[in-house]
């Protein structure tokens, strides 16, 4: 800085004295609007020259209006939107009531709307200096970093200041800005352009009224500017000329509306805003007295308290009145006349919300926000012309040819945006026009080609009634159709912060939504919300719409978007990418096939970008510990990602199938074969050593594999297994071909041998009745081409399509007798299917096969197992209960000796080995170590060998050894509350609570409470001894909303430190992730013992959302996968 | 920045601020003659002034105040406590009430320094500590008993074993509480009554001496820390006799940096050793601390954040290691080139995952720092097999 600058204390006196006289404003300011009234009655003055575009001189009048009640605004059109928003604490609005009321003249003296000007640049940005003059007006008051200056030297120190104290101090902090923005060389030139035409105007009135008083109202940086001495303005050297010719005033649409405080605060996203409106409208009120304004500090105080309250957090007069004291004596120290906002907000975040950010600090913060805010709206003067969103919505329909009042009659359009402009423009218009919520037009579906999404659109538009209705109701939000959709969806997602911040489904919407009405400010603000609360909220499907999204936005595919680039796409697409791979480990313990495909669907996506390591990792971890349909695609999709070696993975499967348990293989290929199916369709040799396990398998192993095996299959859609049996045709054919080095002539003697040899073991006995050739084999396995099979074994294909048959997905069903499986006929009724299984396959795959039925919605396979011969497992209950909630009472009769003896049964285990764990007590005993209270007795045993006699006749004891007791806890009364997450479907944590629950429910030093929610809470309280009935009274579905489910449970809550909330659940909460925190804060703060089982079942592995669970950690709930043993030992942990 | 000691006391580790900074409190009792609350040697607006410092200028004593002995008439108070000035003036307020004041944060932002500071200035000690752990007992929060004493003479108050509150109630002076949070609930809740009757009662002794009052500018400042318990096993009721002050890690990097360097040249002094890290690299060193402490970056990328605190008392303590190396191995070793094994001794502590979350670090952020040219960060980048396992 080797500049000289003019002397600051000079500067500023000399613009104070200035001719015309001028006034620095900020557009809100209640100090200056509080004292500008004294400020012009003391001046008089013939004229305001006021910082405004010509256009709106005809609105003046009614602007100021005395009927006319703030909030109001000011719009135009244009780039940028011109808006102009006005509150009782607006001194551009209080100096033009005042000069309304006296007839003083108002010229509005700023660039004209439309001008050139406004699209002006700045010079180059130079190296920043730094503030200097800021900072050196900031050292001299006292006060909170991310303060605004204005605030610190003019408002806060206003109260008690004359008129002309306020005029200067805004004149000096206009200066010092200015000063700092020079010093940079940073001033934009828009400014000086406006500057400039501030001038030609003030001198060309002044020409010709040459003895009229005139007043200048401008912002506080632009005042140096327009004096004559130049030396006092810092950025002189940039001044421009102001034009020769004035350029021509085009004519723009404008409008005055009504306004409201909500929209004015500034968090709401509104241009121009003020933080805490109310606040600011009550400064003006007090007119500068501190007494007025200490009075309302208290006012706002007790108010914040009682919202306080009202959340369910305690907060009475005496914290009020420590705020009240706070608040004073903090201005008292910063050598302020009276409080100002920044003195309110930081007594009142110290003394209420006691360092927490959630829970209680939550509540405070909203209660602030109502009370500080306010909620007036601003009404406009009876008889001010029509204007806003109405006209301008009307014309626009006209110029695009859309129906409009004038041909309101229905209209069927059908668009090609991304080829035609006028088509493009209707689309946005259309978008926009249901964005404000106006009926108006209905967009129907339009099918794509292929997996592609749909170019073209399709919508039927009228004008009604309401349509004009309801544009009067949108145009509060904007005065043109850009401004008022803009409005409304910003709106929405200001709804959404209130409610506790946005969901990762409504944040997509958002963005869907910002883009398809062409929006590209608000996209890329929802942009911003993608990256916060997608990675730590969003589920893996939600993550995967979004990546579609973003692609589509790439691509440049959404009408609205086109011509607007989106910068920092890439790197958005990147965070959510991770995130979604950090959802993986999520996966560990999830049945659902959709998964299966989710993760196949992000693998496929994945292109090599930096978390290549973690997805590794991930994959890793969920092909040793997952569930057996996560470690099947897990494997599968290592190979596909090149991580593993192909033919490991073969050798893995074929492995698989030794594994005796036939659920698990049935799992294992399904993953397996949802990821590699594809590949095997294309004869890809991944898989041969499956395959040649399946043909070369002993065939009465085979023959009890194959429902397992078939099951692993049916994944596949019946046109995939179609071509899956030509490719293995085909390469049975070709090892054929290879085989054959004999004379045939040979080949066909030893065949007659064998077929003769056979012939005689089967007299014998010694051969099974069946003998399957590979291909065979297959069509068994595929349940394709069954009438080529031997009579023999064509009944086990038809007892297994009795469960397979029911196809889905290509090539299923239709008219064509194709290919479709089911070939063969059914059975009369389940008795003969079951007995058919038994003969076939014997008795133990039989209660598989038929449980699977059942699971699949057959009741007749449910009722057909023998509830003294089943074996109790948690798969077979969860199948049989899923179908309960659909049958007649009759039927679920006749189902209840099954779920008994199987819930006997479970239950029985289970309370053998929980019972150990839960049985302890404790009692104070003796310790040397000092902690507790002392023992007298123990301690004066312990030290009689220390007695010593006083000169007086006293014994005196000298304790060496100290003995104190612990402390105890009583192990009493301790409430237990499961809370159950019965949104998804029948699933084993389920079960496994309800048994865990009863096992509970018999320790004598608990209270157990079950609570089943899902968006409503049902309290199974009543009946959680009885398993049995507890497991036939859920009813399960619906959406998931932990936190009522949390709320309820607090409802229970008597004695906090004494009760333990356990929540089992897979934490993809369906609401907004803020109050599920705040909940669990609430819990966890009151002292309730808090944990959430991501699963509870043996395995101990999970299906859960991991960014969700992260956050409930840090609020302080752990969250594990657990087994209902580690779960009894936690609680007697707790209790212990 | 050594102070002035205390002639013919022993030297010490860490020198008391109320030692330490003997002149400065002098000074401002004799600058600032203005109303105090009762008990109080300073006035509110100069205890400020001692926290934050008088930003290097020299303040000078009004006219017409007769300088007491030993007291410069002009002297320039240093900075003690880097943040928010506004912070500090809603601390001493809320002392001036006579309120409990409960300073909350993460390990590490100088929480305790900042409690030590007010006592010092408020009234002249800041040794009446209590440290709370799970082991604390009710007895170090109000009074305990000489047991010989208490079995050969029986309850007398010669056998009454005040504690520091217990003594700061008697004196008019401030008691400090670190880590109140870590003590048990039921042993918290022991000042519940010290905070709102402001008497400790002996119901072992009889008359007078049935019960201790708090003198006029008693007060108590207690700190917790957020990540050990938080706040969240405090009872309500001990709560709302608090006030809360939230104290962040510093905002600034420029700051912190100074900060860092300034103390790790401190702890080099002791040793007469020179501070010879490069700015740059402290520079490298402050920014990993900070992307890992707020999980993300200045450029806006996403980082994981380790479990372990990442507080600015840790890269002071790097820091210092840093220069301790090049002072007593001065061959051979460039500080960046240990800079990854340090930071990975600060990851490494509870979870064994985040020392793979410092190595997505240095795979995400400092590879794209290096791809943008940054010249530090792409050695830094060279080092990153130091990480691997």
């Amino acid at each position: 800085m080797s500049r000289s600058w003019p002397e600051p204390q000079a500067a500023v006196a000399e613009l104070v004295s200035a001719q015309p006289f001028l006034i620095g404003v900020r557009h809100h300011s209640p100090a200056l609007a509080a004292v500008i009234p004294a400020l012009l009655d003391a001046l008089q003055p013939d004229a305001l020259l006021i910082e405004l575009p010509p256009q709106f001189a005809d609105w003046l009048p009614w602007l100021g209006h005395p009927r006319t009640v703030a909030p109001v605004a000011l719009a135009g059109s244009g780039e940028p939107l011109p808006f102009y928003p006005f509150a009782d604490f607006s001194p551009e609005l209080v100096a033009i009531r005042w000069a309304v009321q006296r007839g003083v003249e108002i010229v509005p003296c700023d660039l004209p709307l439309g001008d050139a000007g406004w699209a002006e640049r700045g010079p180059r940005r130079r190296k920043s200096f730094g503030s200097p003059f800021s900072q050196a007006l900031r050292k001299a008051q006292t006060g909170r970093d991310g303060d605004d200056l204005w605030d610190r030297v003019v408002e806060a120190p206003a109260a008690g200041c004359t008129p002309e104290q306020v005029r200067r101090a805004a004149l000096a902090v206009g200066w010092a800005m200015r000063a700092d923005e020079a010093a940079d060389g940073r001033v934009a030139g828009v400014d000086l352009r406006r500057e400039a035409q501030m001038r030609a105007v003030v001198q060309d009135y002044r020409q010709q009224h040459h003895e009229a008083r005139i007043v200048l109202l401008v912002g506080a940086f632009h005042a140096p500017a327009l004096i004559d001495s130049a030396t006092v303005d810092p950025a002189r050297e940039y001044r421009v000329a102001a034009l020769d010719e004035p350029r021509p005033v085009l004519q723009v649409v404008t409008s005055l509306v009504p306004y409201a405080d909500p929209l004015l605060d500034s968090r709401s996203g509104y241009p121009a805003g003020i933080r805490d409106p109310r606040w600011q409208a009550e400064t003006v009120k007090a007119g500068g007295d501190p007494v007025k304004l200490s009075a309302a500090a208290a006012r706002v105080a007790v108010e914040v308290c009682a919202a306080v309250r009202e959340g369910g957090h305690p907060a009475g007069p005496g914290e009020a009145r420590e705020v009240v004291r706070l608040t004073e004596d903090l201005a008292r120290l910063r050598g302020l006349p009276a409080p100002g906002r920044s003195e309110i907000v930081e007594a009142l975040t110290t003394v209420l919300a006691q360092g927490e950010t959630l829970g209680r600090g939550r509540v405070v913060a909203q209660a602030m926000e109502q009370v500080l805010i306010g909620e007036r709206r601003g009404r406009l003067a009876p008889g001010t012309p029509r204007s806003g969103l109405g006209p301008s919505l009307e014309a626009l329909l006209k110029e695009l040819k859309l129906p409009n009042p004038d041909a309101p009659l229905r209209k069927e359009l059908r668009l090609d945006p991304l080829r035609s402009p006028l088509d493009r423009r209707r689309e946005v218009t259309l978008q926009r026009i249901q964005a404000c919520e106006i009926y108006y037009a209905l967009a129907a579906e339009v099918q794509g080609v292929g997996a592609a999404a749909a170019l073209t659109t399709h919508w039927l538009a009228a004008w009604t009634p309401t349509c004009a209705a309801l544009t009067e109701v949108a145009g509060l939000l904007g005065v043109t159709l850009e401004q008022a959709s803009e409005g409304t969806l910003r709106r929405q997602r200001e709804r959404e912060r209130a409610d506790g911040g946005s969901t990762a489904q409504q944040v997509l919407d958002g963005l869907l939504a910002a883009a398809e009405c062409g929006l590209s400010a608000l996209a890329s603000d929802r942009l911003d919300d993608v990256i916060r609360v997608l990675p730590t909220t969003a589920t893996l499907p939600e993550l995967l719409t979004g990546l579609d999204l973003l692609s589509r936005l790439e691509q440049g595919t959404v009408p609205g978007m086109v011509g607007h680039p989106i910068s920092a796409l890439g790197s958005v697409v990147e965070e959510v990418h991770t995130a979604a791979i950090r959802q993986v480990d999520g996966l560990a313990g999830s049945t659902d096939l959709a998964d299966a495909r989710a993760l196949l669907a992000l693998v496929v996506r994945h292109d090599q970008i930096g978390a290549g390591l973690r997805l590794d990792a991930a994959l890793k971890r969920l092909a040793g510990e997952g569930s057996p349909l996560m470690r099947g695609a897990a494997a599968a999709v290592r190979v596909l990602l090149g991580l593993d070696e192909a033919a490991e993975l073969g050798d893995r499967a074929a492995a698989w199938l030794d594994l005796d348990a036939p659920g698990e293989i049935t799992a294992r290929l399904s993953g397996l074969l949802i990821v590699a199916g594809p590949l095997l369709e294309a004869g890809g040799d991944v898989l041969d050593p499956l395959l040649a396990r399946l043909e070369q398998m002993p065939e009465t192993l085979f023959l009890r594999r194959l429902p397992a095996v078939r099951g692993g299959f049916d994944v596949l859609t019946p046109a995939a297994r179609s071509r899956l049996l030509t490719a293995v045709e085909a390469r049975l054919e070709d090892r054929l071909d290879l085989g054959v080095s004999t004379d045939p002539g040979l080949l066909g003697r030893w065949a007659q041998a064998d077929a003769h040899a056979l012939e005689v073991l089967r007299e014998r006995g010694l051969a099974s009745s069946v003998a399957l050739a590979p291909a065979d084999r297959w069509r068994l396995v595929l349940g394709q081409k069954q009438e080529q099979l031997p009579a023999q074994a064509k009944r086990y294909g038809v007892a297994l399509d009795e469960l397979y048959g029911q196809d889905r997905g290509e090539g299923a069903g239709g008219d064509l007798r194709g290919p479709g499986a089911g070939d063969g006929s059914g059975y009369p009724g389940v008795r003969e299917w079951s007995e058919e299984l038994t003969h076939l396959f014997g008795a133990t795959v039989r209660e598989e096969v038929l449980a699977a039925a059942a699971s699949g919605g057959r009741v007749d396979a449910a009722l057909a197992i023998d509830p003294a011969l089943a074996r109790p497992s948690v798969e077979l209950l969860t199948s049989v209960l899923s179908l309960v909630g659909a049958l007649p009472e009759r039927t679920v009769a006749r189902l209840r000796p099954l779920v008994a003896k199987v819930v006997a049964d479970l239950t029985q285990d289970l309370a053998r080995t929980l019972t150990p764990a839960l049985t302890s007590l404790t009692s104070p005993r003796p310790t040397r170590r000092p902690g507790g209270p002392i023992d007298l007795h123990r301690t004066i045993r312990a030290n009689l060998r220390t007695v010593r006699h006083g000169p007086d006749g006293t014994l005196t004891v000298i304790p060496e050894h100290p003995v104190f007791k612990t402390r105890s806890k009583r192990t009493t009364d301790w409430r237990v509350i499961l809370l159950v997450d019965v949104s998804g479907s029948m699933e084993a944590s389920t079960v496994w609570s309800a048994i865990t629950a009863a096992v509970l429910s018999g320790v004598p030093a608990l209270t157990t409470h079950m609570l089943a929610f899902s968006t409503d809470v049902i309290d199974l309280t009543g009946v959680v001894s009885d398993p049995l009935s507890l497991l036939l009274e859920v009813d399960v579905g619906g959406g998931t909303s932990i936190a009522t489910g949390l709320a309820a449970a607090r409802e229970l809550v008597t004695v906090p430190s004494r009760t333990m909330v356990v929540v089992v659940s897979d934490f993809e909460e369906g609401g907004a992730i803020g109050p599920l925190l705040a909940q669990v804060r609430l819990l966890v703060d009151a002292g309730v013992r808090v944990l959430g089982c991501a699963g509870l079942d043996e395995t101990g592995a999970a299906r859960y959302s991991v960014s969700v669970a992260s956050q409930l950690v840090g609020a302080g709930m752990p969250v594990a996968a657990l087994s209902p043993l580690e779960l009894a030992r936690w609680v007697g942990e707790q209790v212990r | 920045m050594t102070g002035n000691q205390t002639a013919g006391s022993a030297p010490r580790q860490v020198d008391p601020p109320e030692h330490r900074y003997a002149a400065e409190l002098q000074f401002l009792a004799a600058y600032d003659d203005g109303a105090r609350p009762p008990g109080w040697l300073l006035t509110p607006r100069a205890v400020v002034t001692f926290v934050v410092g008088s930003d290097e200028r020299p303040l000078v004593l009004p006219a017409g105040t007769a300088a007491p002995e030993g007291v410069p008439p002009q002297l320039a108070i240093s900075e003690k406590f880097v943040g928010e000035r506004a912070l500090v003036e809603r601390c001493v307020v809320t002392l001036a009430g006579e309120r409990g004041l409960l300073l909350v944060g993460e390990p590490g932002t100088a929480k305790s320094m900042l409690s030590e500071l007010l006592s010092a200035a408020v009234c002249g000690t800041s040794a009446l500590v209590v440290q709370g752990t799970a082991g604390t007992t009710e007895d170090q929060l109000r009074y305990g008993w000489n047991y010989a004493a208490l079995l050969a003479q029986g309850p007398t108050r010669g056998a009454l074993v005040p504690s520091p509150v217990m003594s700061a109630m008697s004196a008019g002076a401030v008691a400090r509480v670190e880590e109140v949070t870590r003590c048990l609930p039921e042993v918290q809740d022991s000042l519940v009554s010290i905070l709102s009757d402001r008497r400790i009662a002996v119901p072992e002794l009889s008359g007078e001496d049935s019960a201790v009052p708090a003198a006029p500018g008693f007060c108590l400042i207690a700190t917790a820390n957020l990540r050990d318990r938080g706040v969240s096993e405090m009872s309500a009721a001990l709560k709302r006799r608090f006030n809360f002050e939230q104290v962040h890690p510093i905002a600034d990097i420029e700051l912190e940096t100074a900060l860092v360097r300034r103390q790790a040249a401190a702890v080099l002094e002791r040793v007469h050793a020179p501070f010879a890290v490069d700015d740059a690299v402290l520079e490298v060193l402050v920014t990993a601390f900070r992307d890992l402490r707020t999980g993300s970056t200045a450029e806006g990328w996403e980082v994981e954040r380790p479990s372990t605190v990442m507080s600015t008392a840790e890269a002071v303590s790097v820091a210092a290691a840093l220069g301790l190396a090049s002072a007593y191995f001065p061959a051979g070793h460039d500080a960046l080139a240990l800079l990854p094994g340090h930071l990975l001794g600060v990851v490494r502590k509870d979870d064994p995952a985040d020392a793979a979350r410092l190595l997505g670090y240095w795979d995400g952020a400092v590879r794209r720092r290096a791809e943008q040219g940054g010249q530090l960060w792409r050695q830094a980048w060279e080092l990153r097999e130091q990480l691997e396992l």
